[in-house]
This record gives C-alpha cells, structure tokens and sequence, in this order.
C-alpha cells in the first residue's frame, strides 16, 4: 500500500495561519490502512487545528469529511458541495489525492497533511516497511521474489555491496536487513545459489521516473 | 489572565474502565462533592474503547483536562487493552505538547478497584497539574 505519515504539526500550524474555514479531507484507502490519513486521523487532527488556533487567539471551524479514495473522481466530487463554505483544504491522502483535489478544485488552496514516503507493507503494527519502488521494470522473477530496488539502500542488482553488517542488516540503517543477505539465504534455501552467479544486465531505468512521468494509456478500455 | 485567576476551577473529564473502580463506590456522591475542579465520569467497558480522536475531541470541546484510568499492566481483561490506552494518551499529550496546549491536560493512571476517594485523588492531582497550565483557551469565548 502507499503510505504516508502526518507532516509535523508546526508545519501544519504554519499552513493554517490565516485560514477561517478549513475542509479537512480524509481517504478511507490505503493512508487509512496505515493510520495517518483515514477517518480516525480526519477526526483526531480537526480537534487538535481547533485547539491550536484557539490558542494562537483566532477561531478555526473544521470541516470534515473522509472520501472512499481521493484518486477517484467519482469520490472526488462528494466535495463539491462542501467546498463553497471553505476558504482552504488540506488533505491527508498521498500525493495523489492531494493533486487530485486541486485539480477539480483550482480556486481552493490544497495543502498536503502528510508526507508520502513509499510502497510498503505492514510487517507488524505500527512499522511499514518500502516494498516497492514502482520502477516499471519488475525484476523480482530473478531475485527470489525480494525487490533490490526498493529493498537495497543502494538499488543494486548484483549484491550485495561490501558493507553488510555481520548479523545481516544494512551499512546505511542497522534496522534495515539487508535485502541481498536475504536474496543469498532464499536462494540457499531453494537450492538454487546457483541462480545468484549469473550476472543481471543493467535495467531500462527509463520506465521509472528516470524517464519522465510515468504513463500507462490502454485505449482499450475507453469507449 | 482570567484562565489563572483562583476561581478557576479545571473540568476534567474521566475515563475510567469500568473494572478500575469499586463497583461498590458512590462516584454520583464523590462528584457532586468535589472542591476545586469539576468532573464527568464516563465509565467504559475497557479504557481501549477511548480511540485518540475521542480524547482530543473532548479536549476541543472545551475540557481543561482529560484523564484515563486503566487497569494495572498485566490484568486487563482485554490483555492488551489498557496497554493501548497509554499508547495513545502517549501520543495525544506529545500532539498537545506541539500545539503548545501542555502534555498536562491529558493523562492515564492505572488501578483496579479504586475506592472513590482514591479515584477523587487522582482527579485532584490532574486539577492541580491543568491550574498551571490554565483554562483550555478553546473555551474562552464561553467564560467570558
């Protein structure tokens, strides 16, 4: 899932100076799975803007509301009616959704509530861990099912580098394993370290963001 | 200035899971009585079922402070409820600390079958700790 974290509350308290009507949007979608922008938040974050304003000596009214997805326009347009009574929005959906708002809604400022980090997965509550760099050229048929793109602090195909810990973890973060240790010990378990000794061809980094914007148009499924 | 005059007197809103107190105690009678801070008890089926939002929607609606009573570590009867709990009063009172509200204003003690007078305890100390802080400044408008 994508996930994000809330942006620290000065920042936040920055952006809100001067506003009187705030609409404070939520997505129930994946930075609701991963605690920082769903219903929950929404309602957490609205009381604490009220509190902070009123203790700066203004009054902010909070608007709420939490969309299905914020990457939707279906979803998207449950605003429009919400809109006219706001003077600002800030989103707590990824970048996504955020764009998404201020898009369909050019005449509104739309800040960011937090900051999206990566793809990642739940490994246990409370810790999300990059799973996925959506670098538009999948190699994890050759890496035993662990990405080194997203995984590996230096993206490297043909690991590991020279500065694995020896008890496995990353030179860059002692927390972080390190994703080519764990390449080796699959493919020992597999049977298989002979898979490891072929050396993988540099990758077409022009389907990631080193090529532009990325872009997928299926004509196909447009009528 | 008003929110530390001597006639402030903190509204606190407890939390209490309903197995930290004496269910032979008179909480009505204890609250009616208390000096110095008023109080509304809410009683809850376990302290886990207050989320963050819950606290900090109470603090924005006008409470000068919010306090928490869960059961001792160990013997919650939803084994990790009152753990979560303190998880969140954690994180709620870094929040109030950024926005400049005071950590104070929000806190979680533990205990199991309190008698009154030490759940009126632990409300008088939360009042003493929010008289420092002041009244909460979202309720200013309605003390004036």
């Amino acid at each position: 899932m994508i996930v994000a974290e809330w942006k620290p509350m000065p920042e936040l308290l920055e952006r809100m100076r001067g506003v009187k009507k705030l609409l404070l949007v939520g997505c129930a979608t994946c930075v609701a799975e991963c605690a920082a922008g769903g219903e929950r938040e929404v309602e957490t974050l609205a009381p604490l803007l009220r509190m902070a304003a009123a203790k700066q000596g203004g009054a902010l009214e909070v608007i709420t509301k939490t969309l299905e997805r914020q990457c939707e326009w279906e979803f998207v347009e449950e605003l429009a009616k919400l809109t006219p009574a706001a003077d600002a929005v800030l989103s707590l959906a990824c970048g996504i959704g955020v764009q998404a708002l201020a898009e369909r809604f050019p005449q509104l400022p739309v800040y960011p509530g937090v900051n999206t980090t990566a793809l990642s997965i739940r490994e246990k509550p409370g810790l999300w861990t990059a799973r996925c760099a959506a670098c538009g050229d999948c190699v994890l048929g050759d890496t035993f099912g662990l990405c080194p793109v997203a995984r590996c602090a230096k993206s490297l195909l043909n690991g590991p580098c020279g500065g694995t810990r020896k008890n496995g973890k990353c030179e860059v973060d002692e927390n972080t394993e390190c994703v080519w240790t764990l390449i080796f010990e699959r493919a020992r378990q597999r049977g298989q370290l002979e898979v490891l000794l072929k050396v993988r061809k540099p990758k077409n980094w022009s389907r990631s963001g080193h090529g532009g914007p990325g872009r997928i148009d299926r004509e196909d499924l447009r009528v | 200035m008003s929110g530390r005059s001597k006639k402030f007197e903190p509204r606190i809103v407890a939390l209490y899971c309903a197995n930290a107190l004496d269910p032979e105690a008179d909480l009505a009678a204890a609250v009616k009585a208390a000096e110095g801070f008023a109080v509304r008890p809410v009683a809850l089926p376990c302290s886990s079922k207050a989320e963050l939002s819950h606290l900090m929607k109470l603090l924005a609606e006008g409470a000068d402070a919010v306090q928490v009573i869960a059961c001792p570590e160990g013997s919650c009867q939803f084994l990790v409820g009152s753990a979560r709990a303190e998880k969140r009063v954690q994180r709620g009172r870094a929040l109030l600390m950024q926005i400049g509200m005071g950590e104070e204003r929000l806190g979680l003690a533990r205990g199991r079958g309190l008698k009154v007078e030490e759940l009126m305890a632990l409300l008088e100390r939360r009042a003493g700790l929010v008289r420092g802080l002041g009244k909460n400044p979202i309720s200013g408008e309605e003390e004036k």
